[in-house]
């Protein structure tokens, strides 16, 4: 069975026999026609044909009455990626008076890889009275948050990430003794130590959640 | 008069930046609506250009790259870049803001600043009667001095730097020499 040949090269376009699943294709190798199957996560189509974007495994699911999808991965698991809307578990890196820092763990409760980086801006940190809110008070470097995804943002820019709802916030925060804290509302926690008490915006984790 | 304080004076150089302190700082970089001052602290302080009194979005303040700012700390604390203004919580000045043109900035260690800055100082009002003039106390360790002359103010400065190792005794004679001449 001749393998055709590139996009332009003169030949008649002749859709070729399926290749067995998790069989390995390179970038830019085109796969089969949008007749026969739809294209999937690691592809894109082009004039009528579905092209590989990645190196990787072919991969071949069968829908019932729809057609075939057709999708490369390039790892056993798939990256995971945070998308609009996902909840998030991520840990402060720095704070500013406008926004705060962080570096993207887990999505959901699967840990990533490699950390995304994330912007919570400061009128993103609670849903109400969004113009007194302090990021110091707010947040601080090394505390862990949950936080929901409201937008991907840019090539450069971070993703951005929103505390404003009562299950979003701080969720671990250590106190100035280095001792973890213990929530007490949903602004302020507690050091067990020295009994100081320290502002955040705490979540209110639901009780399936938590650990006892 | 009110719930008394406790508080370790020690022996310090290094500043390091307290929410309400009244510092000396010197401009480095304007950048948009924010000033970069030199504190002495680890990180350049931010001044917005609103935090003077009288001033609007038209009405700025003249301030230039190397002035000398009197202001005070807003924010202050070690997770974020420290934030100055130049008006108190009412909006007045209350003596902050541009230093004027000439005098001398010098740096002494922190805790000659505490001493200065106790009431009734005497090293003040010693200096005081030696020649008029004006001074400014950063608790950043900076201190700004005019006399009338050049040849004045170069005297207060070196009375003042010598004061951190000068007993009492010292400083009245060497005040009363500098009276006789």
């Amino acid at each position: 069975m001749p393998r055709p040949g590139p996009a332009g090269s003169g030949r008649c376009a002749r859709s070729r026999m399926p290749r067995q699943p998790l069989s390995p294709c390179v970038a830019g190798e085109r796969l089969c026609s949008t007749e026969e199957a739809t294209a999937g996560s690691g592809t894109y189509t082009r004039h009528g044909f579905i092209f590989s974007s990645l190196a990787g495994c072919l991969e071949r699911k069968n829908e019932d009455n729809e057609l075939p999808v057709v999708s490369v991965v390039r790892d056993s698991e798939s990256q995971l990626l945070p998308n609009v809307g996902a909840v998030v578990t991520c840990k402060v890196c720095s704070i500013n008076s406008r926004f705060a820092k962080v570096h993207i763990l887990y999505v959901g409760s699967t840990p990533l890889k490699s950390t995304f980086r994330g912007t919570i801006r400061r009128e993103d940190i609670r849903a109400t009275e969004k113009d007194k809110v302090e990021v110091y008070k707010s947040f601080r470097p090394s505390d862990i948050v949950l936080a929901k995804v409201i937008s991907l943002g840019d090539a450069q820019s971070n993703y951005l990430l929103s505390t404003a709802e009562n299950e979003l916030g701080v969720v671990v925060a250590r106190s100035e003794a280095g001792v973890q804290m213990v929530p007490i509302s949903w602004c302020e926690m507690q050091c067990p130590r020295t009994h100081t008490k320290e502002f955040r915006k705490v979540a209110r984790v639901q009780p399936q959640f938590l650990q006892t | 008069a009110g719930g008394g304080a406790y508080w370790v004076d020690s022996q310090q150089k290094r500043y390091v930046p307290v929410k309400g302190d009244h510092v000396i700082g010197i401009v480095t970089a304007k950048a948009g609506d924010v000033f970069r001052l030199d504190v002495g602290g680890s990180e350049p302080a931010s001044l917005s250009y609103l935090a003077f009194e009288g001033a609007t979005k038209r009405n700025r303040p003249n301030v230039q790259v190397g002035d000398l700012i009197y202001g005070q700390f807003v924010v202050a604390n070690k997770d974020m870049e420290p934030e100055m203004v130049c008006i108190d919580s009412s909006g007045k000045s209350s003596g902050m803001g541009i230093i004027g043109q000439d005098g001398f900035l010098f740096k002494v260690s922190l805790g000659l600043i505490r001493k200065l800055l106790a009431p009734k100082c005497e090293i003040i009002q010693e200096l005081s009667q030696l020649y008029p003039f004006e001074l400014v106390l950063g608790m950043n360790g900076r201190i700004w001095v005019k006399a009338k002359t050049v040849q004045q103010t170069l005297i207060i400065v070196n009375i003042l730097e010598a004061c951190e190792y000068m007993t009492a005794e010292q400083r009245k004679q060497a005040l009363a020499k500098l009276s006789g001449n």
